[in-house]
């Protein structure tokens, strides 16, 4: 019997060393080149740094312009997820608690754009976009994120509406709460785990996303992260420790927050997938 | 039951403006779109009915982009949904280790598909990648390859790193179905002498069908869409071999002006995930009943 629990033991131990070895390579790799020289990087790109050299951070961050892409990748994602969480949540509040016809086919119209796909609406968006003048505004990508994650916002809001007990909204009208201020003041803090996922999970969506930005933030002074590696791999494709320093730096955010908040983030995950 | 009063009207209709202007209108207009020869350059454009439908049902570049892209989607839905499971039921105990490893099986999600793609690029070179050093090291040079240089590997290698970039995303989803299994039923059937594979048959798999319902529908729908990494990869190549219908549609679209064609495209993706979103809702939904 204990033969056999050590054997168990040891197969879980072998598998999950083998998954974090997969894991580590290639976080080793981005790390090792962005704090090696690039001679020393293409001679040996494996190997334990020998000395370290913070240059590539500076240079990457002057020559991507990533101060700039910061900005932009932090104003995008902060008005898109605040947004969603504003519309989302108000837009919800009637379908979930008046019950007539309106409200049903409301949702279903709603919810519905949960099955389409972003590159459904993205041509003729293309074309809209241009006609308001829109490309490369934050606003219009800002307005591109709302409107194709709303139907799955309104949808998590909606379901734990429906949990929240009305008894507290009723005694607020009774004692001469307005509709708005009871919302603002009684639900929406009620609403806080949904916040939460609508917060995480859109924030890692939006922060990493690349084809809105390539299609509607291509100028310099509105590109976000990604597309500003993207441009800047495209100029220096041979300078590997360069890239390697500026893919650190974008990333470094949203892994420091991760590590912070991690019961939030993985709670946050789990929340969005499991009610979805 | 009190039906809608006018403040009801005022919290809808922020959202209901956005919804409709940014997202119903222009697919709205996909579904027009995809009857005319628009090329985003000249004004005029006209209505052809069916026409792209006809070309596309005969156009070799779209068949190949959607075998391709059934082919990812299969071969990602099953690798990721193994190997996750896999690893929730590995780091699914207490201790500080497992919470840790946890934590750690995370961290490639958070970073963006585009600097991954970089990142793996490097990896899968044949002149400065990890993989065909290793095999050189231990004397298999024989294996080494252009991972995604080679039209019999490219697709392969694109899988797995999007397998490798999601794999801690759907093992979040495993665990938290695993944490909502009752230690009682477990001890019970470890009582009655059932062994560790017995056990995650008969008690634990049953128990978790909705996260794995979840899962394989994520995992599915995401790989239907998949573009980013593709693009940074291998932008399609070498060759068609790693064209996605979504690569091919961006192409279509915005390399070659053919707008109306793209959204054509865009509409027969929409159908493949409709259809395929309905087939695997109504299998996977029926054993969650059984269960």
């Amino acid at each position: 019997m204990r033969n056999k629990i050590s054997m168990g033991t040891l197969a879980r131990s072998g598998l999950l060393l083998l998954w974090s070895v997969i894991l580590i390579i290639p976080l080793m790799l981005l790390l090792f080149g962005a704090v090696k020289s690039s001679s020393a990087f293409m001679m040996d790109p494996y190997s334990w740094p020998d000395k370290l050299v913070l240059t590539n951070f500076s240079d990457a961050w002057n020559q991507a312009d990533l101060a700039r892409a910061l900005l932009n990748s932090v104003l995008v994602t902060g008005c898109s997820i605040l947004s969603l969480a504003v519309l989302g949540s108000a837009g919800a509040y009637p379908l979930a608690r008046r019950a007539s016809k309106l409200s049903s086919i409301l949702y279903i119209f709603f919810i519905s754009g949960i099955m389409l796909p972003f590159q459904l609406a993205m041509i003729p968006l293309y074309k809209l976009m241009g006609g308001l003048h829109l490309t490369n505004t934050y606003f219009g990508a800002i307005m591109i994120y709302v409107a194709s994650t709303l139907p799955f916002v309104i949808f998590l809001y909606t379901g734990f509406l429906k949990s929240v007990p009305r008894e507290l909204e009723e005694a607020a009208t009774i004692d001469g709460c307005g509709p708005i201020r009871t919302f603002v003041s009684i639900i929406f803090p009620l609403l806080k785990p949904v916040t939460a996922t609508v917060v995480i999970t859109n924030s890692l969506n939006i922060w990493n996303d690349f084809l809105v930005p390539l299609l509607f933030l291509q100028e310099k002074a509105s590109r976000t992260i990604p597309m500003a590696i993207f441009t800047f791999v495209g100029q220096y494709n041979n300078n590997w420790s360069l890239i390697f320093a500026s893919i650190a730096i974008s990333s470094l955010p949203l892994i420091l927050l991760f590590l912070l908040l991690q019961k939030y983030f993985i709670k946050g995950i789990a929340g969005g997938a499991v009610k979805g | 039951m009190i039906g809608w009063r006018k403040s009801d009207f005022l919290f809808v209709a922020p959202a209901l403006l956005v919804f409709c202007m940014f997202f119903v209108y222009p697919v709205l207009s996909s579904f027009y779109y995809s009857m005319t020869d628009w090329n985003g350059l000249s004004r005029s454009t006209s209505f052809v009915g069916f026409d792209n439908y006809d070309q596309l049902f005969r156009d070799s570049e779209v068949w190949h982009a959607l075998w391709n892209t059934l082919k990812f989607a299969a071969a990602v839905t099953i690798l990721q949904n193994c190997l996750s499971l896999l690893l929730a039921v590995l780091v699914d105990r207490a201790g500080r280790i497992y919470r840790m490893l946890r934590v750690y099986f995370l961290i490639p999600t958070l970073i963006s598909a585009l600097a991954i793609g970089f990142m793996w690029s490097y990896i899968y070179s044949p002149v400065t990648g990890v993989i065909n050093m290793l095999l050189e090291s231990v004397g298999l040079s024989s294996l080494t390859q252009d991972w995604l240089g080679d039209p019999k590997w490219s697709m392969l290698s694109v899988t797995f790193t999007n397998v490798w970039h999601w794999a801690g995303f759907s093992m979040i989803i495993y665990l938290a179905g695993l944490q909502g299994v009752p230690q009682e039923m477990k001890e019970a059937a470890e009582i009655d002498g059932a062994g560790a594979w017995r056990k995650f048959r008969n008690i634990t798999f049953p128990l978790i069908a909705p996260a794995f319902t979840i899962n394989m529908i994520l995992t599915m729908i995401g790989s239907l869409k998949v573009f980013d990494i593709i693009y940074v990869m291998t932008k399609g190549g070498p060759g068609d071999t790693t064209t996605s219908i979504a690569i091919l549609l961006y192409k279509k679209a915005f390399n070659f002006n053919q707008m109306g064609y793209g959204t054509a495209i865009a509409v027969v993706l929409f159908v493949i995930i409709f259809i395929f979103s309905l087939i695997q809702i109504a299998f996977l939904r029926r054993r969650e009943v059984q269960a």
